[in-house]
């Protein structure tokens, strides 16, 4: 079976690629969501074997959102890997304190955003 | 799947292309952003509102251009959020760069088929 992969962004641009990507170079199934509530409440509905999660939201913000997934029992175990345009070490640090799996940065290459989250999980 | 195998499948540029077109319009008001809020700028007349609204549109260029194969777009853009944030004042001496980098990311825009 594929892996399932669900992308949170607000930027419709990026979403749209990133599921592209993730669909059309790796052979994923994307779920995507446009804000963090939304996202809560598609990985409690898909049980996604990975979030990737937009830092910069209006409303509910990426580092909320990953507590809130943290806290609910049915999605805390899912690996969440940060998706960030902001590049000063002091942000990457926060990011990476929040306990992630990876931190990873836009812009990313279509290419080989896949390779990049596979090898942060493991999966082959 | 090897890296050769993943560079050659079929579609992928294509529908990046697709994607590249149906949001064009968007790239383009974020640059008309950038370049009416360094002409302002540059005449002393920017107001808060166009500098919260500039550093926001330059963050979207950063993250998005380079994702579409425009990497000095997305550096530029890097550039100017770094150049004017909202929270801090602008150097008045960075206002003609900033004219000169969103012209050059509003040129990089158009130039991209």
């Amino acid at each position: 079976m594929p892996h399932k992969v669900l992308i949170i962004d607000d930027e419709d641009d990026i979403r749209e690629v990133a599921a592209l990507s993730l669909e059309s170079v790796a052979g994923w199934e994307v779920v995507t969501a446009n804000s963090g509530s939304q996202g809560l409440a598609r990985a409690v509905e898909h049980r996604p074997d990975a979030i990737l999660l937009d830092v910069m939201m209006p409303g509910m913000d990426g580092p909320t959102t990953f507590r809130e997934l943290r806290r609910n029992p049915a999605t805390a175990s899912i690996p969440v890997l940060l998706l960030t345009a902001k590049v000063q070490s002091s942000d990457q640090r926060r990011f990476a304190d929040l306990g992630v799996e990876a931190v990873l940065f836009k812009p990313f290459d279509p290419l080989t955003l896949s390779d990049q989250i596979a090898g942060v999980l493991g999966w082959t | 799947m090897t890296l050769d195998e993943k560079k050659s499948t079929p579609g992928l540029t294509a529908a990046l292309d697709q994607l590249w077109m149906r949001f064009l319009p968007e790239m383009h008001q974020r640059a008309a952003i950038l370049e009416s809020a360094a002409v302002a700028f540059a005449s002393g007349e920017i107001t808060s509102e166009q500098k919260y609204a500039a550093h926001s549109a330059a963050h979207k260029l950063a993250g998005t251009l380079g994702t579409f194969g425009l990497a000095r777009g997305s550096e530029l853009a890097r550039d100017f959020e770094k150049s004017c944030s909202p929270e801090e004042p602008c150097s008045a001496s960075h206002s003609q760069h900033l004219v000169a980098i969103a012209a050059e990311i509003s040129a990089i825009i158009a130039a991209r088929k």
